[in-house]
């Protein structure tokens, strides 16, 4: 084949040009630390990348509501806590009240204690965490019980529908944060705490043992609901291991997919810079000399 | 006998037909970087031999040649790579010209990054899932209404960029038109000059370059077939005659003729009555429906761009396809948003009872419904509802009217999952899938249209080199042509010198025996 000056010069500018490009493209890589800078360096990766994305996000967010939970189910367990070892005082005092030994100013003087635990009782019900009843179901602007001889529950407190306040835990999953209002601090807990007093007050022991009855089925009932945060908060604990695994899993992924193999592109960089140089050096060179430089 | 002076003659001959050939290695070397220069060379034949043949010819022992006669000065050329060349030239306008198009269209979408819409999506989504967790917070509240306008400013963003991308495409339109037309009338000029001269037995040879680097230009904005029309008069047999440029279809069925011996026509881009989109294309006298119009070039690219009316008289385009998708996504998620927002009761709606609140809503509808999916990107926003109050954001679910319950919270924040008909085509898909989908077809294309212009690109240049080779200037072949032609040339001038001293010899020297 016929080779000319013009064909020369012009090949080795597009070989030139060509070689700065790949250097250029690497260079690229190695300053964004991606395989892909738009999505037609390779679809496949581009879409795998929206999605493994959306799934971290996802991750992240199920991992922020579960602080919430956190919240929700420690002071839950506090409440229920005080409430149980305010009920078992009252179950002391109810006992030690009970024998015929005690004056009526003793008497007074427990009735006047129950009323104390009551009120602690009426204030532990309407527990507020960052400005919600927690104790309320879903109801959280409403307290749940108001002060009162007897105090009274909201009337909402045995509808099903505000007794799940849930959280979602990963997609379509929901927990329940909350403990049921209806079998923890119901009408019957403060029932039988006004009865109790009231029979002190009056000095009247008659049916003091079927009011013991009642107080063991209302402590038997919160202590149930209490064994049942118990495990619900095991199960968050489980559910907040497998989203920290997750979270692992889908930046893993994401980074595997799209982020470019720095060794890699740094070994290409050099070794495109080299094939570089050459690619320049030659270009000078050739078109230093024509059959000119020989003739007379 | 020959004559006495026949070798001077012939000498002569020489010496005229070199000092021509010089001339013209002179010429190519002068022009050796001239764009679209191709060399040029004497053609050299032997002059009639001496004696001709016919009834009085004195009888010799042979014929005796007499010399050398400079022929024409021709083009080195190879009319079948120019063929090669512009086929391959209007493949690379066209891939050339869509991969930039979809280059653009990528930048725009911004994909996949931590700022484009599956990002203003997925913090939306976010903020749903914090109020969900907490519908009462007022900040909850407040980071879903601002990420609600994000995303429906996003597309707002998006369906904007995409259509001032379509009206720079509409500019290049117009400008790949008034190219096409200079290029047909400066074919057209150059045809009728080489029509004055070649009847007079010249080559004209820098305007056949001149022509032939115009048709160059002209085969990356359509697919050309030329041919050439026979010249009269005095032509030389070279003379290549006036061009007929054909416009032709991939098949290489002729649509229109483009330029012949009576002159160009005008090509004419003509929008449909919206002025929106291409209807067809005329030529002179006839249109063709742009359905019809299959010749690979830029001109098609362009027109692909910007956007042209299909067979069912639907608008397609690149541009116009992407802003059918923004209308999509925008108008069916807005749409299902809005059903869920209404169903569901917000703290106001708990105070006051209930009344449907939409969250989305359509900027230039009067009363802010969302009813018309065309073009609903660019007009997606909040309504003033939400505006107006952050209690207007819905919570609950209408059995349980209480302030505590996400219910509905987290059923807007699962329309991002659910599956929805966003096509308008019968077929399921999620928000996340179907942008997917979108985002991949469009790599997909770019990604072909990046290969065919590099494969295009490497094509051309391949015949390119095959082109220069046969007839670009090479200085080592002109130098040693120069050493050729001027031995030949003194060469030539010694033969004269020989025959003077021959002649010298008869006149003076004869006769003079014994002196």
């Amino acid at each position: 084949m016929r080779v000319t000056q013009s064909m020369v010069s012009a090949n080795s500018l597009r070989n030139i040009s060509s070689s700065y490009n790949k250097l250029a493209e690497l260079n690229n890589q190695v300053a964004t630390g991606k395989k892909i800078t738009k999505p037609s360096d390779d679809p496949v990766v581009a879409m795998k990348g929206m999605y493994f994305r959306s799934n971290l996000n996802q991750v992240e967010q199920y991992k922020r509501n579960l602080s919430e939970l956190h919240l929700w189910m420690d002071n839950s367990e506090a409440g229920l806590e005080q409430a149980t070892s305010g009920l078992d005082r009252v179950r002391e005092l109810l006992l030690q009240g009970k024998s015929d030994t005690n004056s009526v100013d003793e008497r007074a003087a427990i009735a006047k204690e129950i009323a104390q635990i009551k009120d602690d009782l009426v204030n532990v019900a309407n527990t507020q965490v960052n400005g919600k009843y927690i104790f309320h179901g879903t109801d959280v602007s409403n307290p749940l019980v108001t002060n009162g001889t007897p105090p009274t529950v909201a009337a909402n407190i045995n509808d099903p529908t505000i007794d799940n306040y849930t959280v979602e835990v990963s997609q379509g999953i929901t927990m329940k944060a909350n403990i049921s209002p209806s079998t923890t601090f119901n009408q019957e807990m403060f029932d039988v705490l006004q009865g109790i007093e009231d029979k002190f007050n009056s000095n009247d022991t008659e049916g003091l043992d079927d009011l013991l009855g009642r107080l063991d089925g209302v402590l038997n009932s919160m202590n149930r609901e209490r064994a049942e945060l118990g495990a619900r908060s095991n199960r968050l604990e489980m559910v907040e291991a497998r989203i920290d695994a997750q979270e692992v899993m889908a930046t893993k992924v994401l980074s595997d997919n799209e982020d470019v193999d720095m060794e890699k592109a740094i070994t290409n960089l050099s070794v495109q810079e080299s094939v570089h140089n050459a690619a320049l050096a030659v270009g000078a060179r050739l078109i230093q000399t024509s059959l000119i430089d020989f003739l007379r | 006998m020959a004559s006495t002076f026949m070798g001077l003659e012939t000498a002569r001959r020489g010496l005229t037909a070199q000092q021509g050939a010089l001339y013209t290695t002179g010429n190519n070397i002068a022009n050796a970087n001239t764009l679209g220069y191709t060399r040029q060379r004497v053609d050299l034949q032997q002059s009639e031999s001496f004696p001709s043949v016919g009834t009085n010819a004195p009888k010799m022992p042979g014929q005796m040649g007499t010399g050398v006669v400079a022929g024409a000065v021709v083009r080195v050329r190879e009319t079948f790579l120019d063929t090669q060349y512009r086929s391959e030239a209007s493949k690379l306008g066209y891939w050339e010209n869509r991969s930039a198009a979809l280059g653009n269209l990528e930048t725009i979408l911004n994909e996949p990054s931590d700022s484009g819409l599956s990002a203003a999506m997925d913090s939306f989504w976010k903020s749903l899932q914090d109020m969900a967790v907490d519908p009462q917070n007022a900040g909850a509240r407040a980071v879903v209404r601002q990420r609600g306008i994000a995303v429906a400013e996003t597309f707002n963003y998006l369906h904007q960029t995409v259509s001032a991308e379509k009206a720079d495409a509409k500019n290049e339109l117009s400008v790949a038109e008034k190219e096409i037309n200079t290029l047909l009338s400066q074919i057209d000029q150059v045809n009728k000059q080489i029509g004055s001269i070649e009847p007079n037995g010249y080559l004209p040879n820098d305007l056949y370059d001149k022509r032939d680097g115009l048709l160059d230009e002209l085969s990356k904005f359509a697919n050309i077939k030329v041919s050439y029309e026979a010249p009269g008069g005095n032509a030389l047999a070279q003379a290549e005659g006036k061009a007929i440029v054909t416009l032709v279809d991939d098949k290489g069925n002729a649509l229109e003729t483009l330029v012949d011996r009576d002159g160009a026509k005008q090509v004419k881009v003509n929008s449909n009555a919206d002025d929106t989109a291409v209807q067809s294309i005329s030529i002179g006298d006839t249109v063709v429906d742009i359905n019809n119009f299959n010749s690979t070039g830029k001109l098609k690219s362009v027109v692909e761009s910007y956007g042209y009316v299909d067979q069912n008289g639907e608008l397609a385009g690149t541009f116009n396809d992407m802003l059918k998708e923004l209308d999509n996504l925008a108008y069916t998620f807005a749409t299902e948003f809005n059903k869920v927002h209404e169903e569901g009761l917000s703290p106001n709606e708990i105070k006051d009872g209930d009344k449907a609140i939409s969250f989305f809503a359509d900027s230039e509808s009067a009363d802010g419904s969302i009813t018309d999916r065309n073009g609903f990107a660019s007009r997606m926003t909040i309504s003033q509802d939400i505006r107006n109050s952050l209690d207007n954001i819905t919570n609950a679910d209408p059995s349980n009217p209480t302030l505590g319950d996400a219910t509905y919270v987290s059923k807007l924040a699962e329309i991002i999952n659910n599956k929805y008909d966003y096509g308008n085509n019968s077929e399921q898909s999620n928000f996340r899938n179907y942008f997917e989908g979108v985002i991949g077809s469009m790599a997909v294309s770019a990604q072909e249209a990046n290969k065919m212009a590099a494969n295009s690109a490497t094509l051309q240049q391949t015949v390119d080199n095959r082109r220069m080779s046969v007839s670009s200037v090479s200085l080592d072949e002109e130098m040693t042509n120069m050493i050729q032609f001027q031995q030949a040339y003194n060469a030539s001038a010694r033969m004269i010198t020989v025959m003077d001293e021959l002649l010298d010899k008869i006149i003076n020297g004869m006769g003079v025996v014994g002196r």
